[in-house]
């Protein structure tokens, strides 16, 4: 068996397109997950039960099925209810959506980690909702919630290999597409799992740094 | 849609609820495989379970699946698609489970040893009867999970080849031209199922914790 | 013969040392209550008896036994063998702040694991031997109840109890009360006061001075690792005071404490 990586690394200006290409989509799907699931998180605390049930069967439901069908629904369903989507939009509102429920759940125990004095003694000082979710919930729910969202974006790295199977025209499909043209699948495959590996390794250690900076500045919960 | 594709459906799920059942029990064996190896004194032995780890973890499942997929028959081994699919299922959640494992170990209370050091057990017999039985009762949520996140991630088994749920969803919704009904009706199987899992999770956590408190 | 012998002992962790050169000799029988401000050594030392922490200098024995280092021909000192470490530590029994009880037991579970594992007696003789102990601290009715189904007081005498069940000549006590609620030390104390009416060699780290002015036969008062008073209460309590002693008492403890003594 031959094993010629070199064929695939020719295809230089290719390949780093669509790493472009699957860092785009990731990163605008997680930015649009976590403001999308954060806004869940604070609707669901404060608009009472008929905002937070929907909410919460909602989250329940995304959560609890597999992403490919939730893109299998959206791309090839949306055009019967009016929603005709390109494979990339499809893909970024699949991801943003699926991403939402996680961070929305994430968040939600953030916030109820905050231990309820710190919440009510700035209620008792006259503080306004508004105020104590920027000024006392956020800080101190953001060393509680970092490894848990740290986690879930290089989850959504991961994920992003999935949209392939609605032919977004991310490093998934470009790779197994150069690979099959060539029937080098193995090669091919072989350097997208490197590829993957040491983004998700390298976001990892990131993470972790992060997580002690901060942990230096937590507060006693 | 018809009871009759419903019906197929509900087969389906019973397919996948299959190959997520053995790829977990599977995957539990690797993970003790992988978690003794990673808390083994030998470093390079340590060093193999946490890249296996490592990589099993940091590799998409989908790209796992196609790489077990096109490896196989190019080193003369072929296989049906349902085995490779359980295969590069239960290598996969392995790794989760061996990860889970090890830091069920790592969050007993170090004073728990200690009180069996003081009384004089063996290093063995400290593993046997403290740390063991403890570490496992503590990663028994983890597998619960892990079991749910398996029957989500069968859903991947079509790029092998395998025709499990969300690929016969897709077949329905390919031959009616109904995807809305299709793939709806297969998220409400899958959260049946999860449903299921997470139910008998929190018996088994019940009988476990019979007459503790 | 001493029960337990410090000689020099030392102990560093990284760059801060713990412990300086202290040198105790207990005799059997003896209650000796180690006091003093947090961060001054006392749980490290006890430890270091218990050699769950090695000590950077210094020998160990008890009775005429060296623990865990010995002092080899050429003087210095060699780490001995596990199983002499074990056989040493039998005669020691530890109680720890956190209970430590393990949760997968009931109470007679916890009290008569190291009889069957470790002494290997018959199950029916072990638990019979660890339900005596149980009646002792008076936790028979409570034996088959796992720890989280007891207080805090209760899991403590069960604890105190399964380190009774291997028959040690000398009990060692980490702040045996400072985990519990206030109303719960009493009980704990109490099974103490008992013990040590009994004969038994005890070396407590307490914060309880009443405790210690009563009960102990000797208060060791340990400040920045290093040991500045030993003696009866009577002589260390009596005033004057040794200033940092006064200190201690006035800083750490009600002042009603300090002013009773």
């Amino acid at each position: 068996m031959t094993f010629d990586l070199s064929l695939i690394l020719s295809y230089g200006p290719e390949l780093l397109l669509a790493a472009a290409a699957t860092f785009g989509i990731w990163a605008a799907g997680s930015l649009a997950a976590v403001a999308l699931g954060f806004a869940i998180a604070l609707a669901r605390r404060y608009g009472g039960f008929l905002v937070d049930g929907p909410l919460r069967l909602l989250v329940e439901i995304v959560r609890g099925t597999p992403f490919l069908v939730q893109l299998f629904l959206l791309y090839f369903g949306g055009p019967f209810i009016g929603l005709s989507l390109e494979p990339t939009e499809a893909g970024l509102l699949g991801l943003s959506i699926y991403g939402a429920a996680y961070f929305a759940e994430i968040f939600r125990a953030g916030l109820e980690a905050v231990p309820r004095s710190h919440v009510e003694s700035a209620e008792c000082l006259g503080f306004t909702r508004w105020q104590i979710v920027r000024r006392i919930l956020v800080p101190e729910m953001t060393v509680l919630v970092l490894p848990p969202c740290v986690n879930m974006f290089i989850v959504l790295i991961k994920e992003t290999a999935i949209l392939s199977i609605i032919t977004v025209p991310e490093l998934t499909l470009v790779i197994t597409g150069i690979g099959s043209k060539y029937y080098a699948f193995v090669e091919a495959l072989f350097l997208l799992a490197l590829f993957y590996w040491g983004l998700v390794e390298l976001a990892s250690r990131l993470g972790r740094l992060l997580e002690a900076r901060l942990a230096k500045l937590s507060f006693a919960a | 849609m018809s009871w009759k594709l419903f019906e197929v459906l509900v087969q389906a799920a019973g397919t996948t609820a299959v190959i997520s059942l053995v790829s977990i029990s599977i995957g539990l064996l690797i993970g003790v495989g992988v978690c003794a190896a990673m808390m083994h004194h030998h470093p390079a032995v340590g060093r193999l379970g946490r890249v296996y780890v490592s990589f099993f973890r940091g590799a998409p499942l989908l790209v796992q699946l196609l790489l077990l997929y096109n490896l196989l028959p190019v080193i003369g081994v072929n296989l049906p698609s349902v085995v490779t699919a359980v295969i590069g299922l239960s290598l996969c959640t392995g790794a989760y489970q061996a990860e889970n494992l090890r830091g069920g170990f790592a969050s007993i209370p170090v004073g728990l040893v200690e009180a069996a050091e003081m009384v004089g057990f063996s290093p063995w017999q400290t593993f046997i009867r403290i740390k063991a039985p403890i570490a496992i009762s503590l990663t028994l949520p983890a597998v619960v999970n892990e079991a749910i996140m398996i029957l989500k991630a069968s859903s991947l088994a079509s790029v092998v080849g395998m025709v499990e749920l969300t690929e016969t969803a897709k077949n329905i919704a390919a031959s009616t031209f109904r995807p809305l009904e299709s793939y709806a009706a297969a998220g409400l199987l899958y959260l049946v199922l999860n449903w299921i899992v997470a139910s008998g999770g929190r018996l088994g956590e019940r009988l476990l914790r019979a007459g503790r408190t | 013969m001493s029960a337990i012998s410090l000689q020099g002992v030392s102990k560093r962790f990284g760059e801060t040392e713990v412990l300086h050169g202290i040198d105790l000799e207990i005799p059997p029988g003896e209650v000796v209550c180690v006091i003093g401000p947090s961060g001054s050594g006392k749980s490290t030392l006890l430890r270091c008896i218990a050699f769950l922490e090695e000590p950077t200098a210094g020998l160990i024995s008890v009775y005429g036994e060296p623990l865990g280092f010995a002092l080899g021909p050429d003087g210095k000192r060699q780490r001995l063998p596990r199983a002499r470490i074990h056989a040493v530590r039998s005669h020691i029994g530890m109680v720890f702040q956190q209970f430590n009880l393990w949760p997968h037991m009931t109470a007679l579970g916890n009290v008569s694991e190291a009889l069957k594992t470790v002494r290997r007696l018959p199950v029916k003789e072990a638990e019979a031997r660890a339900m005596a102990q149980l009646e002792k601290v008076g936790l028979a009715h409570h034996a088959g109840h796992y720890p989280s189904q007891l207080s805090g007081g209760q899991q403590q005498r069960v604890a105190i109890a399964r380190a009774l069940s291997l028959d040690p000549k000398i009990m060692l006590f980490d702040e045996p009360t400072s985990s519990l609620d206030p109303e719960l030390t009493g009980e704990v104390l109490n099974v103490m006061r008992a013990l040590a009416a009994d004969g038994m060699t005890m070396v407590v780290v307490s914060h309880e001075i009443g405790f210690a002015a009563s009960v102990g036969r000797r208060i060791v008062f340990l400040d920045h690792g290093r040991l500045l008073l030993q003696g009866g209460p009577q002589e260390v309590f009596r005033k004057p005071r040794h200033p940092r002693l006064d200190q201690f008492l006035d800083t750490y403890l009600d002042r009603g404490a300090a002013m009773l003594l």
